[in-house]
């Protein structure tokens, strides 16, 4: 037995073992929320850091229900748009505290996917769809057309950040500035995909899983299909409806125009870019489409052009998308790195 | 009151003909490939675009535009059928086909948005002004043109399917691909022909379409929600039922303008698709295809 190459295994093993570990990456995800603010001092990248954690939560939120269970929902902007809308209109007009408007906003976006997917899944095939982008025109419609509530185009301003956070013994929680905002949403969206992600692990996953992969087959193994994809939409309308409550929030302003459905457009490609059926995926997808026009600002009307041409080659090319691209990426390196002496077995 | 009626009832009719030609579009390539083509909706209003260019080009041919945008239109269905649903046929994910037509979607507007801007364009035909009286209700020689074209179209359409042999082939490959092929039909061919006839409908619809529009490089996806809307209702890949589900979306829409409001059309027509799916799932002509259900 040589000594070198065994002395070798039980370090990397034990590498590979934390970097596999879920709980180290969500460890080093909370750290990273915590420091970014602080890499990024100006107010124009802490306001895209936010920005960036809203689109998180609803591409995980499209990517519950369109990579596990199989569904595609074009309904994200409306389901966002009614989530902001509801918990704004009952502060400002019913003086409802943030927290119980915030938890009604999500519950009605949920409510409102819930119903119009218990229309369209007694249907196989893209029903879910095309109502749902259905959903969205309408919503759209509705906002900028029912004015004495919503103030159609002219929109509503000057809407109040969180209130601030007491927690007795602690110094008070402001959310007044970018840093703690992003705190919140950033703190919120990983709350979301810990949970997500449990939800997917557990027999509710597989079971929608098995919704994706067969439907007929699920069906005979005794599986309410319908039931199941009822309730994955009806999850990732709330998850889009906390977005949109987060979103309003921090914008200060709602307008019509924000919930248009290229928003829906929008969240598909940074799933589709990311990797769906991943929860990682949309993550990574979602940073990269939010930042990386940010930093091409200067090429302007081809951002979307870009946005386009990516889901297209995306799906054509590499339909796991980025996630798909590293594993690759991994799979190719470990082969090439095979033939090192620290894997060679005596 | 009685002429408001009817004047309203023949706008409902001009526009939902055009409807009827590009939800037909839609569940022709439904039928044969159980697929949506998003991007529809940009070979309509290319077509819109197409039309009004050549018209200005050729000093006020406009049927003349309406002929290259039918042929513009086509040749795009082809190229969509060869670069995107070819390919992704034999991936067994249903959805993938149709996101990609949203990339291709996203693709094409903002394309036109970049090329020939946001402002609506006016298309005046030469056949716009041009008003025909006949009692108290009047209609413009562009309302009855299209009326004339559209029935002819859909009259050769339905001809086409059910008396020549590629018509039949095609209503095969709708029923069972696999069969069909076993039967010497080649189930490409019949796929590659149904996209093109299905876009260059598209294309034709939209140049009929774009004097009535307000015509951006957003037109047609004002059209295609309704499209579908009509597709839905009328039953996915079922020719009459889109007829009927189409003409009865135009006079909802006329009929809404005239006596509501127009910002409520829209929300009319998918209060009826909700309804649709809530009691006849089917399409308002109920046909025999299990498969869906």
């Amino acid at each position: 037995m040589s000594s070198p190459a065994t002395a070798g295994s039980p370090v990397s093993a034990t590498a590979s073992t934390i970097l596999s570990s879920r709980r180290f990456w969500l460890v080093a995800a909370a750290i990273a929320i915590g420091v970014l603010p602080m890499i990024f001092s100006d107010s124009y990248w802490r306001t895209n850091l936010i920005v960036c954690a809203v689109n998180v939560l609803l591409a995980i939120g499209l990517d519950f229900v369109l990579g596990y269970a199989g569904q595609l929902n074009l309904g994200q902007s409306a389901f966002s748009g009614i989530g902001a809308y509801a918990s704004t209109l009952l502060i400002t007009r019913l003086g409802v505290p943030f927290w119980i408007a915030f938890a009604c906003g999500v519950l009605l976006a949920g409510l409102a996917g819930m119903v119009l997917s218990i229309f369209a899944v007694r249907l196989r095939g893209h029903y879910l769809a095309i109502a749902s982008l259905g959903f969205a025109v309408i919503t759209y419609q509705v906002l900028l057309n029912w004015i004495s509530l919503t103030q159609g185009p002219l929109g509503i301003y000057g809407i109040a950040p969180p209130p601030p956070l007491a927690i007795p013994g602690l110094p008070t929680i402001a959310f007044s500035n970018l840093p703690n905002l992003f705190y919140l949403t950033g703190g919120f969206a990983l709350l979301t995909y810990i949970l997500l992600d449990q939800l997917v692990r557990s027999p509710i996953g597989e079971t929608l899983t098995a919704i994706r992969e067969d439907e007929v087959s699920a069906a005979s193994l005794g599986v309410n299909c319908q039931k199941w994809k009822v309730f994955a939409f009806a999850v990732s309308s709330a998850v889009a409806g906390a977005g949109g409550c987060f979103y309003a929030s921090f914008v200060g302003t709602l307008v019509p125009d924000a919930f248009f459905v290229t928003e829906s457009f929008s969240i598909l490609a940074m799933v589709i870019v990311g990797g769906m059926g991943t929860l990682i995926g949309p993550v990574l997808g979602a940073i990269l489409l939010t930042v990386l026009p940010e930093l091409l600002r200067g090429v302007g009307d081809l951002r979307l052009i870009v946005y386009g041409a990516s889901v297209t080659l995306v799906v054509l090319f590499m339909p796991g998308g980025i996630v798909q691209a590293v594993r690759l990426i991994t799979a190719h390196l470990r082969r090439r790195f095979a033939g090192m002496p620290a894997d060679i077995k005596p | 009151m009685l002429t408001v009626i009817l004047q309203q009832g023949i706008n409902g009719i001009v526009v939902g003909s055009l409807y009827v030609l590009v939800a037909l579009g839609l569940t022709l390539i439904y039928g044969v490939l159980v697929q949506i083509n998003f991007a529809h909706a940009d070979i309509v209003t290319l077509g819109a675009f197409v039309a009004y260019f050549v018209t200005h080009l050729l000093s006020g041919n406009y049927l003349a535009g309406i002929a290259v945008a039918l042929i513009v239109g086509g040749a795009l269905g082809w190229l969509l059928n060869a670069a995107i649903f070819a390919p992704l046929r034999d991936r067994g994910n249903e959805l993938l086909p149709l996101i990609a037509t949203i990339g291709v979607s996203i693709m094409l507007q903002n394309a036109m948005l970049v090329t020939l801007g946001p402002i609506p364009y006016a298309f005046d035909t030469p056949y716009s002004n041009h008003v025909i009286r006949f009692g108290g209700i009047f209609f413009t020689v562009q309302n009855l043109l299209i009326i004339v074209v559209s029935t002819i179209t859909i009259g050769l359409l339905y001809a086409f399917m059910k008396f020549t042999f590629i018509g039949k082939a095609l209503r095969a490959v709708s029923q069972d691909r696999e069969t069909a092929g076993l039967m010497g039909i080649n189930p490409n061919h019949v796929i590659m022909l149904t996209f093109i006839i299905a876009s260059a409908l598209a294309g034709m619809s939209g140049a009929m379409l774009g004097p009535v529009l307000v015509l951006t490089p957003f037109a047609g996806t004002s059209v295609i929600v309704k499209a579908f809307a009509i597709v839905i209702i009328g039953g996915f890949g079922n020719v009459e039922g889109t007829i009927i589900a189409g003409l009865i979306v135009g006079l909802i829409e006329s009929y809404t303008t005239q006596f509501l409001d127009p910002g409520l059309i829209d929300i009319v027509v998918f209060a009826l698709l909700l309804l649709t799916l809530a009691v006849r799932p089917t399409g308002l002509i109920a046909e025999r295809r299990e498969e869906n259900v």
